[in-house]
């Protein structure tokens, strides 16, 4: 042992004269680090209830509870955390779709009253129950550049403009195996969409199906609620996607795409097998007035319960709207016939050119039939309702779309205007590009007034289409070299009401024209009813403008349904879809009742 | 001394605690040579050990069976709490693990971020050993020095990582979130306030004699035992074995770092210790050569397909790095599925602990078994997973 | 590393082998060859130290598959060997003489998978579930949840999931 030992520790003395490390007294506030995993707060205003958060935690600690009421894009619920579980891994904040969750740097909370009930203790809901730390701005939110999610859409291919306008041959060109899946996986699957979509279909299993690549699977779980799965996964309103959770801080999922993918990968004659029904036969028979959408999906569920259906179609084709209303470069009509062979093969019976009112009577189906179902659309254009709009050159948007249906080639002429905002608008605008106008809309509100899809303005700005907004038809004249002169004035918008959309008011004097070959209305439909008339139709009761029913398409006369455009107000495909499976299920229930 | 120890028959002493001559005694499960729980069941005479068995258990819970019924991303936040001194050598492995299985290359500066976490992460653990150390044999002010610089560390970590022990930055894919402004220098006062207590501590601890006298000699580890035994880290360092995960299999950035392996050749706890002082050094070294030739600015993750349906290839590997107790390991089996088939956790502590210390304490003293247990370096979560 | 597989099939049967990285490679052995290749790598090829043992339970399968890995220092390599047994009397020879620590990870299988290794000692003895009286809990067909449902309390949840109960509360009647 050496001297040095025993004499080096006491360097330890130095220290005596040196500041202490600890602190001075235990109750001096220490606030966490600025990116502390604290507390949580909850932005329940931002929040949706989608349950990411739930569904990423390792230890159960988040219930979801009521918190509002539920309603589109937002189930009402918000999470509800348990510190007995919580292991303060933030998981929860990375995923949040809309970023209402973070972590605030506060970390001591006293609990008072040991006597309380155990799901009390330690227990809260950020943003709803009041915590000391709610306005805290310090504490650990999600990093800049580090994301669980995708916020991103696999872009979907689409064929170049100048390919677009040369013809009209489908422009998307659908998701390839790989693309789907990566675009599947990107679903959080929350649900939050199903309550949504008209048709509520089962959308985040559908999506799971793609994502395990079990096609199968995917198109059985859509056939449960939508029986034209090609035609929807084209030209879909995808109200789903608005409310996409995804869609708060990136990109919605492409909901209708992946429908598409899914449609499109299972080849036609396969589906008897997969789908594979098992039905029971039964004696009744049900009559559908017309074979849209609407006509289509009711026809589908009733003779999925064993119903004979007999379907009275107008056209030549079927398909209503589908096939007259939607051009074919974003509706094909192979995918409008695939999904329609699979419902005839089931046993549907159409009876083509058939004009209920003229060939058949519809005191006929009523007398014939245990049940009728009318989805007769919207196939009367709105008029212009000013000066000149029965001069000739000046059409409407369906009769545009009809012809190119049916084969016409229309001579439109070199400039072509069309009125309207709609979805009609802009379908006939793009047509009478391909068709080699040059064409300008006019439309009486403002852009983001504008009914149409945004992707369909978009493509249409991207074909050169021309918009005028906020212009008001006044007049058409024919001009001297017989070309048209079409009169129009400026409006400006004008906040009449409170809590309503402005409404465009013409600004006085203003007085605009624009010549032109061919002006094409599309400025909305309506229905008429002559055709019923018959002794059948004094049991049914109408409105103002409608047939009067619930929300079943129950008339006051129980015998008969109605569905599809005429009914709803959204007028839209998938809408329809979704009246013709309830008003299926409907008959069931009153023909079951009656047996 | 001859009849000190009992008879060995059959590889186990045979002691008959009827004689008088033998005392079973127990230390433990809040045994003072560990950070965590476990036991020793001693049988003394007089007041030497003649035989020694461990038991472990007090820390169970189950992570490998919890693991196999959690996503991946649901393992994520619980690795960590395999090892509480030092959660980030577990966090790296199960992410490098997974990231090897799912073919996913992280980015260059969350590489450089990692290590500097792990060098930290091992320096407090050092920072606590010695406060074991110490505080083992009696010098309790050691101890209070080393905790409390122990302390600035988490500190630091806290101000970077928003956690003091459970960092769960390391998340599959990179790190999660850039080192905060200022962070840097705060790291420096720290490293600077760590080389100056080393200095104290070599003055205090090292050159004392009551230290000497008691870590000198005791629990000697000869080479031909480390193989045998499984020996690894500052442990086999300190019988002059050249051995370093860093240096042996480079991970991360270490093999742009520059640092040698540090050894003693005694084998006993004294040079076990100056292995680990050295290597405190080392660490202190290693952070500083991060911070200056990290590169500036970068991305920090790649994002996974999405985590919540994450599925990862069937496959194994096994992939390890130093921690402050030597060679530590995850050995992952996929079977393609959404869930981990099996993760299994090489801790070292599994064999110094265990087969190790049931051979080095006989022949100690009992007052000595708590030194020689920390010269080991035992952290029990790690034995039980 | 595929040389060294090479190498070793002369004189033992080996499968399925995979290379997994430059230095880590996996090869599965008979069962009653497998003392002797351990030894063989130990003593001949110089893979030394002994990481780990444990266990894969492919229950499907109904197999037990052990994984030893084992290191080599002088090339610092990896090569783990796999030897599946059967699941019903999983039974396995003990390498406790060939490295100290291989009892306790022996003890632990024994304990976790309910694997046998004859001669290993205090293989029987508990290591880490004193007085537990179920099955081996790391075999899958151990539901810890299940378990732990029926075993303890636990507080009530009343969670929701947004789907059913978007449904329940706007659309019920669809």
């Amino acid at each position: 042992m050496k001297l040095k030992d025993i004499l080096s520790p006491l360097y330890v003395w130095k220290r005596a004269f040196e500041k202490p490390y600890s602190i001075a007294t235990l109750t001096e506030q220490r606030p966490g680090s600025p990116v502390y995993r604290g507390f949580h707060q909850n932005d329940i205003d931002k929040c949706i209830g989608c349950g990411s958060c739930a569904e990423i935690c390792q230890n159960i600690t988040i219930d979801m509870v009521q918190v509002k009421e539920a309603k589109d894009g937002d189930s009402g619920l918000r999470p509800r955390f348990d510190y007995g579980l919580c292991c303060w891994c933030a998981l929860c904040v990375d995923i949040c779709p809309t970023g209402s969750l973070r972590m605030s740097n506060a970390y001591t909370w006293v609990e008072e009253g040991l006597d309380k009930d155990v799901r009390e203790t330690f227990c809260f809901t950020p943003g709803v129950d009041e915590k000391p730390w709610d306005s805290e701005e310090l504490g650990y939110k999600r990093p800049n550049d580090y994301e669980l999610l995708h916020l991103d859409r696999v872009p979907m291919p689409h064929l170049p403009v100048e390919e677009r306008l040369s013809s009209f041959v489908e422009m998307v060109k659908g998701y390839s195996r790989e693309l789907a899946r990566k675009e599947a996986d990107r679903c959080i699957q929350c649900g939050i969409c199903t309550a949504t979509c008209p048709a509520h279909m089962n959308i985040p299993a559908y999506i799971k199906a793609i994502r395990e690549d079990n096609l199968e699977e995917g198109l059985r779980i859509m056939y449960e609620t939508n029986p034209l799965p090609g035609v929807c996964g084209r030209i879909c309103t995808r109200r789903c996607e608005d409310v996409c959770a995804l869609s708060h801080r990136g990109e919605a999922i492409s909901i209708r795409w992946l429908k598409r993918y899914l449609a499109d990968s299972v080849e036609g004659q396969k589906y008897a097998e997969i789908l594979a029904l098992e039905v029971q036969p039964r004696n009744q028979s049900v009559a559908i007035v017309g074979a849209g959408p609407g006509g289509l999906s009711a026809a589908y569920y009733l003779l999925k319960m064993g119903y004979k259906v007999e379907i009275f179609e107008a056209r030549p084709a079927a398909g209503g709207m589908l096939r007259y209303g939607i051009p074919e470069y974003r509706l094909p009509y192979e995918a409008i016939d695939k999904d329609i062979s699979f419902i005839v093969s089931l046993g549907a019976v159409i009876h083509y050119n058939t004009n209920v009112g003229k060939d058949v009577t519809f005191d006929a189906l009523h007398e014939n039939f245990s049940a009728v179902f009318i989805s007769v659309g919207l196939f009367d254009s709105n008029r212009l309702a000013i000066e000149g709009e029965t001069l000739p050159g000046v059409i409407s948007g369906l009769d545009l779309l009809d012809d190119v249906t049916n084969g016409k080639i229309p001579v439109l002429g070199q400039h072509v205007l069309v009125i309207g905002g709609g979805n009609v608008a802009m379908d006939a605008a793009r047509t009478a590009r391909r068709l080699g106008s040059d064409v300008t809309v006019l439309y009486r509100r403002r852009e983001i007034d504008m009914p149409a899809d945004r992707e369909e303005i978009e493509e249409a700005m991207e074909e050169k289409v021309a918009f005028h907004f906020q212009a008001i038809p006044i007049a058409i004249e024919k001009t001297s070299d017989n070309r048209l002169n079409f009169i129009w004035g400026k409006a400006e918008m004008v906040q009449q009401e409170e809590g309503k959309r402005p409404v465009p008011v013409m600004i006085e004097g203003s007085r605009e024209q624009v010549v032109a070959d061919t002006v094409i209305s599309a400025i909305g439909q309506s229905a008429h009813y002559h055709w019923m008339e018959g002794n059948a139709i004094t049991n049914i009761r109408f409105g103002r403008f409608n047939i009067e029913a619930d929300r079943w398409g129950k008339t006051s006369d129980d015998k008969v349904f109605i569905g599809g455009d005429i009914f709803n107000r959204t007028a839209d495909a998938i809408t329809a879809i979704a009246d013709g499976h309830r008003s299926a299920r409907a008959i069931d229930a009153m023909l079951q009742q009656k047996a | 001394m001859a009849d000190l120890y009992p008879p060995i028959v059959n590889g186990k002493s045979v002691y008959d605690l009827n004689s008088g001559k033998y005392l079973k005694m127990w230390q433990g499960p809040q045994h003072p040579g560990v950070t965590g729980n476990m036991s020793l069941e001693l049988i003394i005479s007089g007041d030497q050990v003649v035989d020694c068995k461990t038991h472990v258990g007090y820390l169970h819970r189950g992570f490998e069976k919890l693991m196999e019924r959690r996503r991946y991303i649901n393992c994520f936040p619980i690795v960590c709490r395999i090892c509480v001194p030092e959660p980030d050598t577990n966090e790296y492995l199960f992410a490098a693990a997974m990231e090897e299985l799912l073919g996913v290359e992280i980015p260059e500066r969350a590489l450089w971020l990692r290590t500097l976490n792990l060098e930290l992460s091992r320096l407090a653990s050092f920072l606590m050993w010695t406060g074991g150390q110490s505080g083992a044999f009696g010098h309790g002010t050691v101890a209070q020095w080393a905790l409390a610089h122990r302390d600035y560390v988490l500190d630091l970590f806290e101000e970077w990582t928003g956690a003091r022990i459970y960092h769960m930055y390391m998340t599959p894919g990179g790190v999660r979130g850039e080192l905060p402004e200022g962070w840097t220098k705060h790291c420096e006062q720290v490293l600077a306030g760590v080389e100056k207590l080393l200095g104290e501590v070599w003055h205090v601890m090292f050159n004392n004699a009551v230290f000497k006298s008691r870590a000198v000699g005791l629990g000697v580890i000869t080479p031909d035992m480390i193989d045998h035994f499984g020996v690894v880290g500052p442990v086999a360092r300190g019988s002059g074995m050249q051995r370093d995960v860093r240096k042996d299999s480079p991970y991360l950035v270490y093999d742009k770092l520059d640092f040698q392996i540090e050894t003693e050749t005694a084998g006993d706890t004294y040079a076990r210790a100056v292995v680990r002082w050295k290597e405190m050094h080392q660490s202190i070294s290693l952070i500083r050569q991060i911070l200056k030739n990290m590169p500036a600015s970068g991305p920090l993750h790649v994002t996974l397909p999405n985590v919540l349906h994450l599925k990862v290839p069937a496959g194994e590997t096994y992939v390890r790095a130093e921690s402050t107790r030597g060679e530590y390991g995850y050995y992952m089996v996929s079977d393609g599925s959404a869930y981990p088939r099996k993760i299994t956790v090489r801790g070292p502590s599994y064999s110094h602990a265990m087969a190790l210390l049931e051979h080095l304490a006989v022949g100690v003293n009992i007052a000595d078994t708590h030194g020689l247990m920390l010269s080991l370096h035992t952290y029990p979560p790690e034995i039980e997973r | 590393m595929k040389e060294l597989y090479d190498t070793i099939s002369l004189q033992f049967t080996l499968k399925d082998f995979h290379q997994q990285k430059p230095n880590l490679a996996f090869a599965t052995a008979e069962k009653q060859q497998l003392i002797a290749l351990l030894t063989y790598m130990r003593d001949v090829h110089r893979y030394t130290h002994l990481v780990f043992v444990t266990a894969v339970d492919w229950l499907e399968e109904n197999r037990f598959q052990i994984t030893y890995m084992l290191h080599n220092y002088d090339i610092k390599a990896d090569f783990g060997i796999r030897v599946m047994l059967d699941r019903d009397k999983p039974v396995m020879e003990s390498i406790h003489h060939l490295w100290e620590q291989g009892r306790v990870y022996q003890r632990e299988l024994h304990e976790m998978f309910g694997i046998d290794f004859p001669g290993s000692p205090g293989v029987n003895e508990p290591m880490i579930l004193e007085g537990w009286q179920g099955p081996p809990v790391m075999r899958r067909d151990f539901d810890t949840a299940k378990y732990s449902l029926e075993t303890y309390d636990h507080r009530p949840r009343d969670t929701r999931e947004p789907e059913s109960h978007m449904k329940e509360k706007l659309y019920p009647e669809d």
